[in-house]
């Protein structure tokens, strides 16, 4: 598969521009770049989810044209999505057999599934529902979803994002086999560099629409891929996974007022009984696999649902959970893990996103005063750093990077008490991660209580003073992150306390 | 036979011919629902077809051909939704609202205009179970197109659950983007899955008209699609629990119309009411969203 000189344009912008990229079968090709360098529109040209201004697609050297999904799927070339394509109440094998085409047969595709997922070596259960499924699991049916259509070219986008460590190596396992065994072609898209150097025979990078470095990936190192792909020396080693550890943080007894606590939390199903204190002044790190509590906790602080039992007291003072926006009166900011499905409605402005949820200071008793709404807004903007080509676009038009400080920016201009961050480097690339670290270390050592929910086991031992881990909806251990390693955290999330 | 047994025949038996045409257009309403369109124009396709049997009928001859006349244009009708809403993307409330109003209004004059004659399709008695106690007559002595429900009762469930067209309309309606991303063409299953309930709208429509009463009347419908969205809706979306709530309108009516010969005398203007209040209170009681395909009314549009 060859695509040569492929250009696209929304608007003024160049997603891609005059990209050139050769598959081989039997090859996984790295395809390395930050958010908006231009990897996710190329892939959706291939897919035939969106059509190139100029350029050709060659396959085994004749030309062409892929109109749509069902066009790529024709010629072979099939994608596991980064937000999966998955259909949530039916079952595994009905979400496999979606794929295919003829009449359905239940026991056969039963059958197939479960000959599939032996092969691979992905255990599921084919009549399991998919709504079910942990992250992880999700991931395996799509990529049998993608297997069972036998496809030449595989893509994943994006695809240990959600995975925990083992669940990672397992995949790249899998992708081995598939490479070295049925000779496919496998296009991985990441901006993790420990991965791409380990998983991948062959590495493009791009910037800013364009490939800026295409190489063999044992001829290359981490450094240079980073430098590549930002365009500079980069000084976090956030994607490497060797990140310095937090600069000596002050030291708890001099801030030790208890900002935020959270005493005996359950909310059904996700967190059982639930306890958890975090001072002025530090980072608390909450690790543990996905899906064990952290998005109830997520949705019980940010006011979404209101938990069976249990207090939240933040500086001292009990918060009345019933009334919406009491978290955010009391002190208590958030990022939400899914910030387009919690933290910011993507068709508004970003001006409009920014002041959202202070309206009260830009506006009189009934109508918003627009200047003094521009003025803050821009204030911001500067202040956290947010490059919008005008404060009046939507914010759907901001990369994902710019999109989170937006969220930052408006929950911190409430001067919050207490920050509440999950997955706050989800989908972020490696100069996005690195501003926003310093941003939350900062508002340590503001004093403001930080809370970070994260499954990225680097990012909490970089950026925390203490760690506890979740396990099933609990707490099942704390320490300081001084003395935490990686075994013994393994060994408290697996929830052996 | 003793007066309570007669009068529960009595009733059991209109309870069914009035359930009939709310079961053919849920059977119709489940599968437009489970595709994710929330079809408002049931009552459009019902009363449509209604008329058009009847005039057809008329023309012909023929209650049967009134009959097939009254599924077409219910067909006709689901098209055109299907058209307005998932090709051009007018929205689907609108175009259903509307369809009903003008469905209404040229029905209304029409029935005006001509002079149609009465045009009733056979009875047909099953011998032996039609001397049945008590469930015999009800059951067993029907209009013919009755008995179509029989078999399509099982195929509305059938393509719906094990076909691969079924499947991918389901995946339609729960998730649009991931049915798309997959290669599935979204809405051009939609407006199938308008069609199909088009054509059963309308053969529920018809057989009122040619199969139950003979002549058109106007909006003799009178909200009959609306309650077989309600029971679409508070039968989570199921078949079978569709049905079930058809069968209590149906019960309803028809004990509506039973209790003055039954020698109970209540305002029939207010009983006229009495399946709507029926079906809120179902509503209220039985809704869950559990089921609730999860892009319902929501429409699909290919980003450029």
């Amino acid at each position: 598969m060859r695509l040569r000189g492929i250009t696209k344009r929304y608007g003024a912008v160049v997603a891609c521009d005059g990209v050139d990229l050769t598959l081989e079968r039997g090859e996984i090709h790295g395809l390395l770049g930050e958010n908006g360098a231009g990897k996710s529109t190329l892939m959706r040209i291939l897919l035939g989810l969106e059509t190139q201004d100029s350029g050709a697609i060659d396959r085994d050297g004749r030309a062409v044209t892929i109109a749509g999904p069902r066009e790529a799927a024709a010629l072979g070339i099939s994608m596991v999505h980064q937000h999966f394509s998955l259909v949530d109440p039916l079952t595994v094998w009905e979400n496999v057999a979606l794929g295919r085409s003829g009449p359905v047969r239940r026991a056969a595709e039963r059958a197939g599934v479960r000959a599939a997922a032996q092969r691979y070596g992905l255990a599921i259960d084919p009549d399991a529902r998919v709504g079910t499924l942990s992250a992880g699991e999700r991931q395996r049916v799509e990529l049998l979803k993608c297997l069972r259509r036998d496809p030449t070219v595989l893509i994943m986008d994006e695809p240990t994002s959600v995975l925990t460590r083992s669940e990672s190596a397992e995949l790249f396992t899998v992708l081995r086999r598939v490479v070295a065994a049925e000779h496919r072609a496998v296009v991985l898209i990441s901006h993790k560099l420990a991965e791409i150097t380990t998983a991948t025979d062959r590495v493009t990078v791009m910037r800013a629409g364009r490939v800026v470095l295409r190489r063999a990936t044992t001829a290359t190192t981490e450094a240079e891929l980073a430098r590549e792909m930002v365009g500079r020396e980069v000084t976090l080693g956030a994607a490497v996974g060797v990140l310095p550890h937090a600069t000596a943080p002050a030291s708890p007894a001099a801030s030790a007022q208890t900002a935020l606590r959270l005493r005996g939390l359950t909310a059904r199903p996700g967190l059982d009984d639930l306890c958890l204190t975090v001072h002025a002044g530090e980072i608390v790190g909450l690790y543990g696999a996905e899906g064990n509590g952290q998005k109830s906790l997520g949705d019980v602080l940010s006011g979404l649902t209101v938990p069976d039992a249990g207090t939240v007291e933040v500086a001292g003072a009990s918060v009345d959970l019933r009334r919406p926006g009491a978290l955010s009166a009391a002190g208590l900011g958030i990022v939400p893990e899914d910030r387009h499905h919690a933290g910011v409605v993507l068709d508004l402005s970003v001006a409009e996103n920014l002041v959202m949820t202070r309206l009260g200071d830009v506006s009189g008793r009934v109508f918003i005063d627009r200047r003094r709404l521009r003025r803050r807004a821009r204030a911001l903007a500067d202040e956290y750093g947010i490059t919008a080509a005008s404060l009046d676009s939507p914010l759907r038009d901001l990369s994902g990077g710019n999109q989170q400080r937006v969220v930052l920016a408006r929950e911190l201009s409430g001067r919050p008490r207490v920050l509440v961050a999950a997955q706050p480097s989800r989908g972020l690339d490696v100069g996005a991660v690195e501003d926003l670290y310093a941003r939350l270390r900062r508002c340590a050592s503001d004093g403001i209580a930080v809370l970070l929910i994260s499954t990225e086991l680097e990012e909490i031992l970089a950026l925390t003073t203490r760690i506890a881990t979740i396990f099933r909806g609990r707490i099942v251990g704390e320490l300081p992150t001084a003395q935490a390693d990686g075994e013994r955290l393994a060994l408290l999330t697996g929830g052996v306390a | 036979m003793n007066t309570v047994a007669g009068d529960l025949e009595t009733i059991l038996s209109s309870g069914i011919r009035l359930a009939a045409p709310l079961a053919f257009a849920a059977c119709g309403e489940y599968v437009a629902e489970r595709a994710g369109t929330l079809n408002v124009s049931v009552e459009a396709m019902m009363l449509g077809a209604a008329f058009c049997s009847i005039a057809v009928a008329g023309l012909t001859g023929s209650a049967t051909a009134g009959l097939l006349v009254g599924v077409l244009l219910g067909a006709l009708v689901g098209s055109a939704h299907g058209a307005l809403s998932h090709r051009w993307h007018v929205n689907s409330f609108v175009v259903g609202l509307l369809l009903n109003a003008l469905v209404l209004g040229l029905t209304s004059y029409l029935a005006t205009v001509g002079n149609p004659s009465r045009h009733q399709v056979e009875l047909v008695s099953v011998p032996g179970l039609r001397d049945l106690p008590v469930l015999g007559a009800p059951l067993f002595v029907e209009r013919w197109p009755v008995y179509l429900l029989l078999a399509l009762v099982p195929l509305a469930w059938w393509l719906v659950e094990r076909s691969r067209w079924g499947l991918e309309l389901r995946a339609a309606g729960e998730n649009p983007e991931a049915a798309h991303m997959t290669g599935i063409r979204v809405n051009l299953r939609r407006r199938q899955a308008l069609l199909w309930c088009g054509a059963l709208a309308g053969l529920g429509g018809a057989y009122l008209a040619v199969g139950e009463v003979g002549s058109f009347n106007q909006n003799m419908t009178a909200g009959r699609g609306y309650l077989v969205i309600a029971a679409v809706i508070f039968g989570g979306w199921r078949l079978g629990r569709t049905l079930a709530g058809c069968a209590v309108f149906g019960l309803a009516d028809a004990l509506r119309l039973a209790l003055p010969a039954l020698g109970h005398t209540v305002n029939s203007q207010l009983l006229i009411s009495a399946p709507y209040l029926l079906a809120l209170l179902a509503m209220l009681l039985f809704t869950t969203r559990q089921r609730r395909p999860g892009a319902l009314a929501q429409p699909f549009r290919r980003t450029p």
